[in-house]
């Protein structure tokens, strides 16, 4: 088989694996060698479906010993099949990062044999790129469920970031559909990968050249949809990913149907409207100090099909509003329904100089279609219907807002937040 | 009144800045020469472009306002935007006042549209460290076209220098005809014609990985995920000319 035609399948197999982030790290080039990494990431295209390339993503095979319900690659599906040798991973990576197709590498596998065999094989190609050729771009590696944590420890030596895939959100749903992985597999090497960070991190404050484990963090994926549990369940679970085990990112992926397996949730349309609440509640949760119990609970455990989880929480807690944009502080301001990191850095610089009024938030490019309804300027309220939950409710969920802004949550807007903190 | 006319470098434009404070006849405006059309009744000042002068401004805006004003004022002027100069004459005028607290002044229009704009430059530089693309020439040479809105040229270099600061290549702007070059040791900007440019890319024959680089772009997309809209925002169409997977 030529390495076209390995491409093609291997490439469609890794395609459902939603991270794409090349961020966080900021590992160099040496002399003679090739590469660096850029602390924000770069994109550096954007598919058909909108989503951002920045890594070449593939899985060294999908000869898969699972059978996972609702994987494309389960041992029981008839598909094509495929395995790269690590030379042919290695010169794809070599000449697209060359040509600037790429930021660098996202390294995958099915279960080929074992654990410990793939995790081999997946060390070997990541230690070729980074010793023998010299590669200083992004590398993220897969961490096999089950492989020997002296394997995953190596690797993750070498690599920019590690991610061991949830997929389904509960122990049930795993039992179900992957028979094969049970939680403890899963957060076994998680925990591990989390631990091993946090002693390089400390390692590196004593000795600037001790080795980088994982640079650029941890992230992990969550498939929504394929199985029963409720936003509130994939949100809490998410927050406790967040507080115990560090994970820089947790990615939600509608579930495509690549599979009619009879204990699946019967589904025709991947749920994007669903994944893209997610993705505002999980950016809510990481950057605007909001708790999981306070966007959902168990009497409501799903989220708003005509309200983003902001604007929602904010009606239901309509008593803390409008608040004073003069004199609000920045904790206050990123609670405003459509004010986000940028604009309350923005608000904060310029009211040190200068009493804002309404027209100011607007020239400062201030989104008030919706803010306008929770603030206060200079004393006075802007909204176009009298200051009540239930008339403000009615106003806003006229126009569903608008899916396209899905796009925005593949940019790594992290680092806005520096001025901030 | 008369009409400040410059030689299109940023040395030049500081330059003018200094005559404008200095010389007894105040600009209506300031302009690079390339933008400049002259007509019957403008009465024009050629600006001799003078290091010392242009020294004495860039360090005091440096020391008075502040780096980050110096740095909106030189992306301001790498814009290329029409009236580009004159707004950063007006800022600069507006920070001599204000000192190092103009940057807080977001809510002026002085203020505003500089921001605007160098967030703008600053955007691009973004995007096209991700869409630049090199085709191999030689064996250890590659070449890559673009036609950026902005003159970004000096801006993305030293990031290509420091990730294939073993490889030999070209970016050429071909709307400005001009092009860096870099040797494995030093780079440098150069005048660099289109009709140069296409000599250079007719070596290219090597299009096993192009080939496989446009298999793969067009393999990722979900079928049942299709946005264009997304795409298209995100990955403007202007760009997608000289993009290897989808021109």
């Amino acid at each position: 088989m030529d390495i076209s035609e390995k491409l093609r399948i291997l490439s469609d197999a890794a395609k459902y694996d939603v991270s794409c982030s090349s961020s966080g790290s900021k590992r160099k080039n040496v002399k003679g060698g090739i590469g660096n990494a850029s602390a924000s990431g770069i994109c550096h295209s954007f598919t058909a479906d909108g989503r951002c390339i920045s890594l070449l993503k593939i899985l060294l095979t999908n000869y898969c010993s699972f059978d996972c319900a609702y994987c494309v690659n389960r041992i029981s599906n008839d598909i094509e099949r495929a395995a790269f040798t690590p030379e042919e991973v290695i010169s794809l990576t070599m000449n697209f990062y060359k040509r600037n197709y790429i930021e660098g590498l996202f390294l995958s596998s099915a279960v080929f044999k074992d654990s410990n065999y793939t995790m081999e094989l997946l060390f070997k190609v990541v230690y070729k790129l980074r010793v023998e050729y010299k590669f200083n771009g992004y590398i993220h590696v897969k961490a096999i469920p089950g492989a020997d944590e002296m394997l995953i420890k190596k690797t993750g030596e070498y690599a920019d970031r590690m991610s061991v895939n949830i997929e389904l959100p509960s122990s049930n749903s795993l039992k179900l559909l992957a028979p094969q992985k049970t939680k403890e597999k899963i957060i076994k090497p998680m925990s591990f990968i989390g631990n091993q960070i946090k002693a390089s991190n400390e390692e590196r404050k004593i000795f600037k050249n001790a080795p980088s484990f994982v640079p650029g963090g941890q992230s992990s994926q969550l498939i929504i949809g394929a199985t029963p549990e409720s936003d509130f369940q994939i949100i809490k679970l998410s927050e406790g990913l967040y507080n115990n085990y560090n994970l820089k990112r947790v990615y939600y992926s509608a579930y495509v149907p690549v599979s009619n397996h009879p204990k699946l949730n019967e589904i025709k349309k991947a749920p994007l409207l669903r994944e893209h609440r997610l993705y505002q509640a999980d950016w809510l949760m990481r950057f605007y100090g909001f708790r999981a119990s306070e966007l959902l609970n168990d009497k409501s455990p799903n989220f708003n099909k005509k309200l983003d989880p902001k604007t929602d929480w904010a009606l239901r807690n309509i008593h803390l509003f409008p608040i004073e944009i003069n004199r609000a502080d920045p904790k206050e301001l990123l609670k405003v329904p459509g004010i986000g990191v940028r604009s309350v850095n923005k608000i904060i610089k310029a009211r040190l100089v200068h009493y804002l009024n309404y027209e100011d938030l607007k020239n400062l490019g201030v989104v008030l279609k919706r803010a306008k309804y929770f603030i206060t300027c200079k004393g006075k309220y802007y909204g176009d219907v009298r200051f009540d939950d239930m008339a403000i409710k009615r106003k806003l969920s006229n126009g569903v807002d608008n899916l396209n802004q899905i796009s925005f949550f593949d940019l790594d807007y992290s680092r806005n937040l520096k001025l901030l903190r | 009144m008369l009409d400040f006319i410059y030689d299109d470098t940023f040395e030049g434009f500081l330059t003018a800045v200094y005559e404008a404070y200095y010389s007894k006849e105040k600009p209506q405006i300031i302009m690079r020469n390339s933008f400049y059309e002259d007509n019957l009744f403008s009465n024009k000042k050629i600006i001799l472009t003078d290091l010392d002068k242009f020294e004495k401004v860039y360090k005091a805006i440096n020391n008075k306002i502040s780096h980050e004003a110096l740095e909106n004022i030189y992306f301001t002027y790498l814009s290329d935007i029409k009236n580009c100069d004159m707004m950063a004459y007006d800022y600069i005028k507006l920070g001599f006042k204000l000192g190092n607290q103009i940057d807080m002044h977001v809510y002026d229009p002085t203020v505003l549209n500089v921001h605007k704009i160098s967030k703008k430059v600053a955007g691009e530089v973004h995007a096209m460290l991700g869409f630049v693309r090199f085709s191999m020439i030689r064996n250890d040479m590659y070449y890559s076209e673009i036609e950026p809105n902005h003159n970004i040229l000096q801006l993305i270099t030293p990031h290509f220098v420091n990730r294939f600061n073993n490889e030999n290549f070209i970016i050429h702007d071909l709307k400005r005809e001009k092009a860096s070059i870099y040797n494995k040791s030093e780079w440098c900007i150069i005048d660099f014609s289109k009709e140069q440019g296409e000599k250079v890319m007719n070596k290219n024959n090597n299009l096993f990985y192009e080939e496989l680089w446009r298999e793969y772009f067009n393999n990722m997309a979900i079928e049942s995920r299709k946005n264009p809209k997304a795409q298209k925002r995100s990955m403007p169409v202007r760009y997608w000319k000289h993009l290897t997977e989808i021109k």
